[in-house]
């Protein structure tokens, strides 16, 4: 059966405004940092969109633009108010055109969710509230400054329109000027912007005018709303659906995308990590589609097809926003349409590389997809000179994707992992429930070797005389990596309940009563183990020597999911604290002594477990043994083996190393 | 006759005009990872000022390390090291290339590789493990090291600086904390050193000087660097004889924010370790690092024999021209130093723009240049109207002297910045104070450990401006009426009012309230019992003054902070670990996570930011450190959005706002537009020299000279460029 016919309602045209749009996935706006630095388009945002145009997305709209000089958040904003992006917007569009998909593009000015770093003049906002992350007191606009926005607005849509875009998206949502005056948290005036619904609604509304008197009454006109801030004394659906009444009362608009959530507050569950179940958005545009005749927008973790095709059939929302889907795969939607829907690299909503990168002010990437953030510079996996016998020893995330993509080039590739399972340390991690979804990293992996005839050979746990029967062109040793005992747990005979995460989540131990969980990491390690024994039964300290217990769990915005989880489970959180040693107490099986070292005193704790949640060390005894072996292949070394990282680096080694071969 | 810090000194047979070194440091200002036009007016702009050597920005010396987007490679660094060489020439300063690897203190981040180091150690900020070289691997960087000195030398540079300091491998090799390896490598820690010095000496022969930024200190010992070990250390470089000058300093991977700390670590730390490692120098010039910002102190180092010259990069990032104000005899007039690191320490995945809170035109040379010029003028200057040749530049030129007086409300460090560059333009001006002292909000605010310097700038500006003979009245309070009056007679009015605290943020709290410029100023209307200090901002403000409380007036304070720590803003300077240790130290109560919900009769209620849990937290009194919001009372008054302001009166926000927009506002009404946001963006990288190349530039070239075009008129009002009332451009 084709994708077509199995996803009815998705590959079913829809008219929008003046565009007729070929099925309904929406690779809808969000942040790159593929700018240059001096705020101007590039080719890698142009190859980029063209790779999701290419894979067949009904309609693409960018990243925002900024409309005024006195808005610039972030550093690798497009700053559409000049009008030289205009030969960068040409570039993108003729490249998306060229596929036949339509691109329309995001304008904004961010308002008080910014800073002036980059600007150095005064914030602009509503009112003098400060934003919760930038923490700058901005300006209260006034009547001229608000004059000067909305012809900011104007202005950047004419360079669009110029720039070959089919239409304008009025972000109004997540991080806006427009979003702060419709808000009653940011809008303290007492002016016509301040106060009732209709005057704060105002500003929009005289944005959506200008705005289409600039473009003309050809190019889609659409609108972005949050459904509900998330936050106290914020906008809630009731008057997000109102607005929308509005603004189809204007007659300008073509359509309603929606969002939830405040960029700079709750951002965590607008980019929802795997913690936050599908669709957990949709009460939004399915009130608003009751509310309005105008499309409507619905997007939230739309991982697979069948998902979106079932939220459409059940009338939440004419259009579906696919974004990290169509990241990890931009041809999500050819496969779902060709009936290839098992072959979509499905995203994990891990957040590491997309989400993640962002917030530190780094380029778009995937955990899974070297190639995303690439596209302008990779080509795609060239046929090789000659084909090679490639043997490839491991079969975590490195070895796997080493195979793909040494596979995908047409080389003979045998892959040799010692367990009976592939995936590395992936199943392991995965074995937690909250962290389910990263298996299908691996199963993405595992379903291409197969389909790729990688020669897979489980359970066998190589040396090298067994890479040296298969006369191997090159090798590539992933052999991973394996815990360490820490300097102070003493010995495992003498005390065998100080294990590590891998003991407990690989089954060697089984922990119960009081455990103490030491994270020298700063990731899902150390939470993963707290809350899986948490669940069983125990008593869940967790230590640091951080100052924040999951440190890192905040750029993939799992810290606040992981404190309401902690929380409810009773697990309790220590920060500044390394440990001393151990020993054995009167009363309890084991005393963990641990350092403040702020203020260098230390602290005993009892408890019958400890877990330690530490650096490994690499597995690469293989790869020392082979490069004294004299055979005539070429010996790479990846992955964990090389150092031991996290998933991504895996996965971007492995896909190097096969582009070299 | 002792030696003075302006005297010139020779470094491996060349000459450097004073004893003042620019160090190096991050400034975000490359393109991509080259050395760029900015760099070259920044740097310059320090060569003019009397440097005596500049050591440019550290650049990596292998295209894998990549510590910080915008990190300069040295194989990209010819052309900007070249712009560098000449734009410093004229001045003869001795600039030297910073040459470097991070190792595992690098970032995978943006090269998406692995980083190599000694021994497989993770660092302990990104807790990322390093691959452990092997020996084809370390000589792939000591030859990298020789072919990035020959690029140097290639460029007109008159040498380089290897740096083994906060973020290097070639500490790393030194260090037991990173060097594990059972090899020579790790049989002979210095191996590794010696045998990039002796490559880089090897490659670029005996008349190109090679110095060496090396830590004496890893702050760590149990395995680090001790200075016992250093000084072993160095007496075996030294012997080498392949170092012509070396800079001691003190860093390690567990304290990289003691290597340029803000001003809770005393001036001149280093001064004892330094004076230790220049006994074993032998006759190689050592160099005193370490918060030394005070020339007097400067002097006194050389005198003692402490050093031979002495790196002061945050004074000149404060003061260009602290050479030459020194060789003029003028060093009250001397922009100071504030060791406050808000927006010099740039480290920071955001890229911010290295710049200075007293001086906010550093590292905007190349695109402000009429707020460098504006900073580097002095009372003896000719006003700027002079100083160009208006006749050069078309007919734009303005007489300073011939625009209407400048009344300015407000003695805060907006007001007396644009008072004191308005009367430097040669206009009459006269500032109205409210209150008796001037200064403003932040000398109120200079209270407490570390903090007492942040008043320095409020007093340098008020001393400047009794300099200039302003007409300064305290204690008058302005009105709407003395504004009309003072425009119906024909003078400008500039409103710098500064901010006010948020009365209502808690109406229904039944406990007094408190403003915490109120307590710094009088704690003992304090009343007895704990006390609770309400800090939503996450600044330096509610820290301190809660390790004030507990530590100088022993009070049992708890710090209420949202946030999973305290002090979040503190990364910015380095501060916020100690923040964190000191407060626990001195006992604070951090109840972090946490949201006011009410304040009771002896309590705070509180509530967890994500689980909701209840919480109360005992108190007497509560401080309330939330945002203050602008005090615009005058500005409403007078209803006329024409009104130029500045500073917290249009925003509150820190000191460098206040200073940068009390001297644009100054810069436009001299008619001396300043290049506006808009006009930075339309001419990326257009180093505008017209206005930045006059004042500093008396002992060297001139450039071209005279106002910048102004391109702000359509520019954002309020402090930003703009039209501006009375603005007579002719």
């Amino acid at each position: 059966m084709s994708g077509g016919s199995r996803y009815r309602h998705l590959f079913s045209p829809l008219r929008v405004g003046s565009l007729t749009l070929r099925n309904r996935v929406v690779f809808s706006a969000h942040l790159t940092n593929y700018a240059t630095q001096d705020g101007r388009p590039s080719e890698q945002h142009a190859a980029y969109y063209a790779a999701r145009a290419a894979g067949g997305a009904g309609l693409i709209i960018t990243e925002e633009h900024s409309t005024h000089p006195t808005d610039w958040p972030y550093e690798k904003l497009i700053h559409g108010f000049h009008e030289d992006v205009i030969p960068g917007y040409r570039r993108i569009t003729e490249a998306v055109h060229a596929h036949d998909v339509p691109i329309l593009a995001q304008i904004n000015h961010n308002g008080g969710q910014a800073s002036s770093m980059y600007t150095r003049l005064p914030v602009w906002a509503p009112s003098p509230v400060p934003d919760p992350l930038f923490r700058e007191v901005p300006k209260a606009v006034e009547a001229r400054e608000i004059a000067e926005i909305v012809a900011g607005y104007a202005k950047v849509a004419e360079h669009c329109l110029r720039g070959g875009f089919d239409g304008i998206e009025l972000q109004c949502s997540h991080s806006s000027i427009v979003r702060g005056f419709l808000s009653p948290a940011t809008n303290r005036r007492t002016d016509a912007y301040g106060g009732s619904l209709p005057n704060r609604a105002r500003l929009l509304l005289e944005i959506v005018d200008a705005v289409r008197q600039a473009v003309g009454p050809r190019p889609v006109l659409g609108v972005r709303l949050c459904g509900d801030e998330l936050i106290e004394g914020g906008t809630t659906i009731a008057d997000a659906v109102e607005v929308a009444r509005f603004v189809e009362a204007t007659g300008q608009v073509d359509y309603i995308n929606t969002s939830i959530g405040v960029a700079t507050a709750t951002l965590y569950m607008i980019e929802a990590s795997m913690q936050i179940p599908p669709g957990y958005a949709m009460f939004i545009p399915s009130a608003i589609r009751q509310a309005v005749s105008l499309p409507v927008v619905g997007v939230g973790r739309f991982k697979d097809p069948l998902q979106a095709d079932r939220a459409l059939a059940e009338g939440q929302c004419d259009l579906v926003g696919v974004v990290r889907g169509q990241i990890a795969d931009p041809d999500f939607t050819a496969k779902a349409r060709s009936g290839h829907a098992e072959q979509i690299r499905t995203c994990l909503s891990c957040n590491q590389e997309c989400v993640g990168r962002m917030g530190l002010n780094r380029w778009l990437g995937c955990i899974e997809n070297p190639r995303t953030g690439r596209e302008s510079v990779t080509a795609s996996v060239a046929p090789p000179r000659a084909r090679r016998r490639v043997v490839v020893v491991g079969g975590g995330p490195a070895g796997l994707q080493a195979a793909v993509s040494s596979a995908e080039r047409g080389h003979h590739v045998t892959l040799l992992e010692r367990s009976t399972r592939l995936g590395g340390q992936i199943p392991v991690a995965a074995s937690v429930p909250s962290r389910a979804e990263l298996l299908d990293i691996t199963r993405n992996l595992v379903a291409a070797v197969a389909r790729l005839g990688v020669d897979v050979r489980t359970g066998c746990a190589a040396q090298p005389a067994t890479v040296a029967e298969l006369r191997p062109d090159a090798v590539i040793v992933a052999t991973g990596a394996r815990p360490v005992r820490p300097w102070w747990a003493g010995s495992p005979d003498e005390f065998p309940s100080v294990v590590d995460v891998r003991d407990v989540l690989e089954g060697r131990a089984a922990p119960t009563g009081t455990v103490v969980v030491v994270d020298e990491l700063g990731f899902h390690q150390a939470t993963s183990v707290a809350e899986l024994l948490a669940d069983r039964g125990c008593r869940v300290e967790i230590t640091t020597n951080g100052m924040v217990v999951g440190q890192d769990l905040g750029i993939t915005l799992d810290l606040e999911t992981w404190n309401v989880r902690a929380h409810a489970r009773g697990i309790r959180q220590s920060t500044d604290l390394v440990p001393m040693g151990v020993g054995s107490g009167a009363g309890s099986p084991l005393v963990l002594t641990l350092q403040h070292h702020p203020t260098g005193t230390d602290r005993t704790v009892p408890c019958e477990w400890v877990v330690v949640a530490g650096h490994q060390q690499p597995d690469d005894e293989l790869w020392h043994a082979l490069n004294g072996w004299g055979l005539d292949a070429a010996i790479h070394r990846i992955g964990d083996c090389l150092a031991p990282r996290r998933a991504h680096a895996a996965v971007v080694e492995g896909h190097r190393v096969a582009v070299g071969l | 006759m002792s030696p003075n810090v302006v005297d010139p000194v020779a470094v491996g047979g060349h000459g450097a005009p004073s004893r003042l070194v620019f160090g190096p440091h991050e400034t975000n200002l490359a393109r991509g990872r080259a050395i760029s036009d900015r760099h070259a007016a920044y740097y310059r702009r320090r060569a003019a000022g009397g440097a005596g050597v500049i050591v440019t920005e550290t650049a990596s010396v292998t295209a894998n390390d990549w510590p910080y987007e915008r990190a300069p490679l040295a194989a990209a660094c010819p052309q900007g090291w070249e712009a560098v060489a000449k734009a410093c020439a004229p001045w003869s300063t001795l600039v030297l290339a910073g040459l470097g690897h991070s190792g595992s203190q690098g970032s995978s981040a943006y090269s998406q590789e692995v980083m190599w180091a000694p021994s497989p150690v993770a660092d302990v900020v990104t807790r990322e493990p390093p691959a452990a070289l092997d020996e084809d691997g370390i000589q792939q960087i000591v030859d990298a090291f020789g072919d990035a000195a020959v690029l140097a030398r290639g460029s007109g540079l008159a040498g380089v600086e290897i740096d083994a300091g906060a973020w290097s491998l070639l500490r790393q090799f030194l260090s037991g904390l990173t060097n594990q390896r059972s090899d020579r490598f790790g049989q002979d820690r210095l191996l590794m050193i010696r045998l990039v010095l002796e490559e880089v000496r090897r490659r670029v022969g005996s008349d190109f000087v090679v110095a060496l930024r090396l830590s004496c200190d890893e702050l760590a010992p149990w395995a680090g660097i001790t200075p016992e070990q250093a000084t072993q250390t160095v007496a075996a470089i030294t012997g080498w004889g392949v170092v012509d000058m070396l800079t001691v300093i003190k860093a390690g991977p567990f304290s990289t924010s003691a290597y340029r700390p803000d001003a809770h670590i005393p001036e001149c730390f280093n001064w004892d370790l330094c004076q230790a490692v220049r006994a074993v120098a032998g006759d190689v010039p050592v160099v005193l690092q370490g918060s030394v910002v005070d020339p007097g102190r400067a002097s006194a180092a050389l005198e003692a024999g402490v050093c031979d010259l002495v790196e002061m990069t945050r004074a000149l990032m404060a003061d260009a021209r602290l050479v030459e104000k020194l060789r003029h005899g003028r060093p009250e007039t001397i922009r100071p130093c504030l060791l406050c690191n808000q927006a010099c320490r740039v480290r920071d995945p955001r890229n911010p723009i290295v710049s200075c809170v007293v001086d906010p035109a550093s590292g905007h040379e190349a695109n402000e240049p009429a707020l460098a010029a504006a900073a580097d003028s002095t009372p003896a200057d000719p006003p700027p109207g002079h100083l160009g040749d208006p006749g050069a530049s078309g007919a734009s030129g303005l007489e300073a002297s011939s625009g209407p007086p400048v009344l300015v409300v407000g003695a805060g460090p907006a007001g007396l910045e644009c008072a004191t560059v308005l009367a430097r333009g040669g206009r009459k001006v006269r500032v109205v104070e409210r209150r008796q002292e001037l200064g403003g909000t932040l000398l109120r605010a200079a209270v407490g450990p570390g903090r007492e310097r942040l008043g320095s700038i409020s007093e340098w500006l008020a001393a400047e401006a009794h300099r200039l003979g302003l007409a300064i009245d305290t204690g008058v309070e302005a009105d709407a009426e003395m504004l009309s009056r003072a425009r119906r007679d024909g003078w400008q009015v500039v409103l710098a009012t500064g901010a006010r605290p948020v009365a209502d943020r808690y109406p229904a709290a039944a406990l007094p309230v408190l403003d915490p410029l109120a307590v710094l100023g009088n704690p003992g209307a304090l009343p007895e019992g704990p006390v609770a200090v309400i800090d939503p901002v996450g600044d330096a403000v509610a820290v301190n003054l809660a390790e004030w409380l507990a530590t100088d007036h022993q009070r049992h304070v708890t710090l209420i902070s949202p946030d999973p720590v305290a002090g979040t803003q503190l990364s910015r300077t380095g501060d916020l670990a100690d923040a964190n240790g000191r407060l626990q130290r001195a006992g604070v109560q951090r109840r972090l996570r946490s949201l006011v919900r009410s304040i009771g009769p002896e309590s705070v209620h509180i509530e967890d930011c994500w689980t909701a849990e209840a919480s109360e937290v005992p108190a007497a009194a509560v401080i309330d450190c939330g945002h203050r919001l602008p005090d615009e009372a005058l500005y409403q008054a007078v209803g006329d959005p024409g009104f130029a302001r500045a500073g917290d009166c249009v925003a509150p926000r820190s000191a460098l706002e206040a200073v940068l927009e009390g001297r644009r506002v100054a810069l436009r009404l001299l008619g001396w537009a300043t290049a506006s946001a808009q006009a930075q963006e339309a001419t990326p990288g257009a180093s505008t020299t017209s206005a930045a190349t006059t004042w500093a530039d008396r002992d060297g070239p001139r450039g071209s000279t005279g106002p910048a075009a102004d391109p702000a008129d359509a520019g954002p009002s309020d402090a930003g460029p703009g039209p501006i009332l009375g603005a007579t451009r002719r």
